[in-house]
């Protein structure tokens, strides 16, 4: 598991309140219990304050799966 | 009331009031809440649980936060989305409370914005809240 992966599944847990969570990046809201748009909304603003980056509603728009946020994650991460 | 834009926000913005807890205050949520609890009413249940007075409802002081967001920071514009909420210490009628709230962060993407805030007697946190609130466009 990645890094990145590993803390992305810590904030998954503590935002869905759910401590036995496991997400992959094939992870999504159709297969994530409890990840609505209120949820998803918490777990993007979680992301952003824990690792320091922002996202825009564009590329948020184009996010499939847990795997195409930790491409976009690393993008960010790679040039800050 | 205050009516901030998004334009108009930045994390470190704070604001903050101050209120007394009143007798009426406990009466009025009494009738809203259904919540007849001895240690919100009977001085004799409360002390024997070792409290010098009835205890004021946690959730009455929390009502406060609703007011922070939605008449301080961001005030008229606000829609409230979330709470998470830690009574720290008990108050009592006739305290007097100071809330407080300062924007932690601004997510751009969905304008969303996150609270910390905190209701003080003195130098003692009563509560401390993580707030998540939208901003209306119209």
């Amino acid at each position: 598991m990645s890094d990145i992966l590993t803390h992305l599944q810590q904030i998954f847990r503590d935002v869905l309140d759910d401590p036995r969570l496991q997400i992959t990046r094939e992870s999504s809201a159709q297969t994530v219990k409890d990840w609505d748009s209120l949820a998803h909304i918490n777990l993007v603003s979680a992301i952003e304050q824990e690792f320091q980056i922002r996202f825009a509603l564009g590329e948020l728009a184009e996010l499939k799966n847990v795997g195409d946020m930790i491409d976009l994650m690393e993008q960010k991460l790679a040039v800050r | 009331m205050n009516a901030y834009r998004w334009s108009e926000l930045y994390t470190g913005l704070a604001h903050s009031f101050e209120v007394e807890l009143t007798a009426f205050m406990m009466r009025q949520f009494l009738e809203l809440s259904g919540d007849n609890n001895p240690l919100h009413l009977d001085p004799a249940f409360a002390a024997s649980a070792g409290f010098p007075d009835v205890v004021v409802y946690g959730m009455l002081t929390s009502t406060l936060y609703s007011r922070l967001v939605g008449v301080y920071l961001p005030g008229r514009y606000c829609l409230l989305q979330g709470i998470s909420l830690d009574l720290s210490k008990p108050a009592y009628i006739g305290d007097q409370l100071t809330v407080k709230g300062e924007i932690a962060h601004l997510n751009e993407a969905y304008r969303r914005i996150e609270i910390k805030a905190v209701i003080e007697k003195g130098s003692e946190v009563i509560s401390k809240a993580k707030i998540r609130v939208g901003l209306l466009e119209h």
